[in-house]
């Protein structure tokens, strides 16, 4: 692709990847078409071959921080961009190989999987904002593709784009759908959720479960309380609600009952 | 205002339902779950889900969409966005849910009035039908029980005919052409009907003494229910969508790329969300879930100390069926906050 003077003068933006599955690229590769007229791809090694590391006017990240390269790499493209957006659960909150894995020990894991002589160095998985000042969280999993372009709409007026963190039940309840945790009894973690998905697993009549991470505020007690009293065994409500990477200290208000029941 | 009363056989009510559909788009009642009903389109009589005492969310959302857009902007304007407006016909709405568009009605056309809502609502054509009360109905409470206005025709189930109510000028321009299906109500009718209505003040199972709502509502600001329903309460907001009377919104700013253009819209919102009450300098007024709830508990049978200050339940239990904690039951709320010797705090508990 040769720079014609016209991109040079438009925005830069780089699509960076640590730990992760690379849905956020995909949904962004989706939607490139109406980005480009907009802004100039410095860097998105996913997408295009020749990419550039000079400074950048937003750096959107996914993927968890996994590995000791990756700290290095998000510290690099911190100091080279102006706006750094964390997208995807993995870069806010770690998803499922912070909260999943987290009830393993990441050195059997290396060793079940690696054997004795590991080529890969495994951390804990752990959040962008655990290690950089992150200008945005945008979850997902994957990204919704509206949300996205209205975030990276916002940026390029400098704005701090408003990202909802309301509930789930918020999206259902609009989209005026049967409470799948009242009428079908399901484990639906809808309650405390972030919303941007529009409800699409209670849509279809499904649990939701959880997979954009928690939404502000969430009442994981309360949570736990009503879907024990479904009959869910403490563990498996608490394997639910860690999956995809709420962080420990939202659980601070229920350890204490939890221990007693 | 007298109304003009009619009867209509049952067996012609599929031709009342086309001469209706001639309007403009019918929405009624249809099934959607085992345990649910939701106000939809429908094309045919047949779609109507008469048994319907409760949808899941109220009729407000035709006047008020869930969604919908303000205004648009670009670099040298703005202008509000004017909604495409087709007539609508609303069948089968109860006496709790005209009662909260009465209440909905004041709300939006207090100065500045909605023109949203107001153009909504000034082309709609609003058919009412009586109901016989479940166990969460508690409108008799509320004073919300019998329709008084808000309804352009009103149906009421006598048997084997409806006893039909001819409002305003919009209901009798709707039956002017079935005029022959009907035949004028005669004295066996106006017994009928009374009977229905007598009977159905008596169905009710569930309830309270409204008679000193507000003031125990205001003595029992700091009773420890309050603490043990926050404690279940999951901030989800599911009791404000459904709740016919519960109006606020969100207003949202969505740029385009292009960076010179955009809309405003705007999108129901809950008070039991903790960033609904969160201003600037990350302060908020109602961090809890407990300060959030006995906030939506105060509007709703107390109401706001406001030129607006009345009740604003209507007893249709919405809140009650789809609250997944089982804390919105209002009743029984209501009956343990009048009753006396409780321990008033927690303190006073322990």
């Amino acid at each position: 692709m040769t720079t014609t003077t016209e991109q040079k003068t438009l925005p830069c933006i780089a699509v960076e990847s640590l730990t992760g599955c690379a849905g956020e690229l995909l949904v962004i590769l989706d939607n490139l078409e109406q980005l480009l007229p907009f802004v100039r791809i410095v860097s998105f090694p996913f997408a295009q071959s020749k990419n550039e590391c000079g400074p950048v006017d937003i750096t959107f990240v996914e993927g968890s921080v996994s590995q000791p390269h990756d700290i290095e790499k998000l510290k690099r493209i911190r100091s080279n961009s102006r706006w750094l957006i964390a997208i995807g659960n993995c870069a806010v909150w770690g998803c499922v190989q912070a909260g999943a894995c987290s009830r393993c020990h990441v050195e059997d894991m290396l060793h079940a999987v690696y054997g004795d002589e590991s080529p890969i160095k495994a951390l804990p998985a752990r959040p962008l904002s655990d290690f950089v000042h992150v200008d945005a969280m945008l979850s997902g999993c994957p990204i919704n593709a509206t949300q996205f372009l209205s975030v990276t709409a916002s940026l390029l007026k400098d704005h701090l784009p408003y990202i909802t963190h309301k509930p789930v039940c918020l999206e259902c309840k609009l989209r005026e759908n049967p409470c799948v945790l009242i009428e079908k009894n399901l484990p639906c973690l809808g309650p405390v959720t972030a919303a941007g998905c529009g409800a699409l697993c209670p849509s279809l009549g499904a649990a939701c479960y959880g997979c954009w991470g928690p939404c502000q505020s969430p009442q994981m007690a309360a949570m736990a309380t009503i879907l024990q009293e479904k009959g869910y065994q403490l563990d498996e409500v608490l394997s639910r609600l860690q999956t995809f990477g709420a962080p420990d200290t939202l659980f601070a208000r229920m350890k204490p009952d939890a221990e007693v029941a | 205002m007298m109304d003009h009363c009619f009867v209509l056989a049952k067996d012609s009510f599929a031709e009342f339902f086309e001469s209706l559909s001639k309007l403009g788009r019918v929405y009624a009642p249809v099934k959607v779950s085992d345990q649910s009903y939701s106000f939809r389109q429908v094309e045919s009589h047949e779609q109507i889900a008469f048994e319907a005492l409760r949808t899941i969310l109220p009729p407000k959302k035709y006047f008020y969409p869930t969604q919908e857009t303000i205004l648009r902007y670009n670099d040298v304007q703005i202008e509000e966005h004017k909604p495409e407006i087709d007539f609508q016909i609303l069948f089968g709405v109860h006496p709790c849910d005209l009662a909260g568009l009465g209440i909905m009605d004041t709300i939006f056309t207090a100065g500045p009035a909605d023109s949203h809502y107001l153009n909504r609502r000034q082309s709609s054509l609003i058919v009412g039908l009586s109901c016989m009360p479940d166990k969460h109905c508690f409108c008799q409470s509320m004073g919300t029980d019998c329709p008084e206005s808000g309804y352009d025709l009103f149906l009421t189930d006598i048997g084997d005919d409806y006893l039909l109510e001819v409002r305003t000028a919009a209901g009798v321009k709707a039956v002017d052409p079935i005029m022959p299906l009907l035949r004028a109500a005669g004295q066996d009718d106006e017994s009928r009907y009374k009977a229905f209505w007598s009977n159905r003040a008596q169905a009710f199972t569930n309830g309270f003494k409204p008679d000193n709502l507000r003031s125990v509502m205001a003595m029992e600001w700091d009773n420890k229910i309050w603490d043990e329903m926050a404690d279940r309460c999951l901030s989800c907001g599911n009791c404000t969508p459904v709740c016919p009377t519960c109006y606020c919104f969100d207003l949202v700013d969505i740029a385009s790329l292009n960076g010179t253009s955009g809309e405003r819209r705007r999108e129901w919102d809950s008070c039991q969300f903790v960033g609904f009450a969160q201003v600037a300098a990350d302060y908020n007024f109602r961090p809890g879930p407990v300060d959030r709830l006995k906030f939506w508990y105060r509007h709703k049978l107390h109401g706001f100390d406001d030129p607006f200050g009345f009740q604003t339940c209507v007893g249709c239990g919405r809140c009650t069926v789809s609250c997944p904690a089982g804390i919105d039951d209002i009743v029984s709320v209501v009956q343990a906050l009048q009753a006396t010797n409780q321990a008033k705090t927690k303190h006073d508990a322990n």
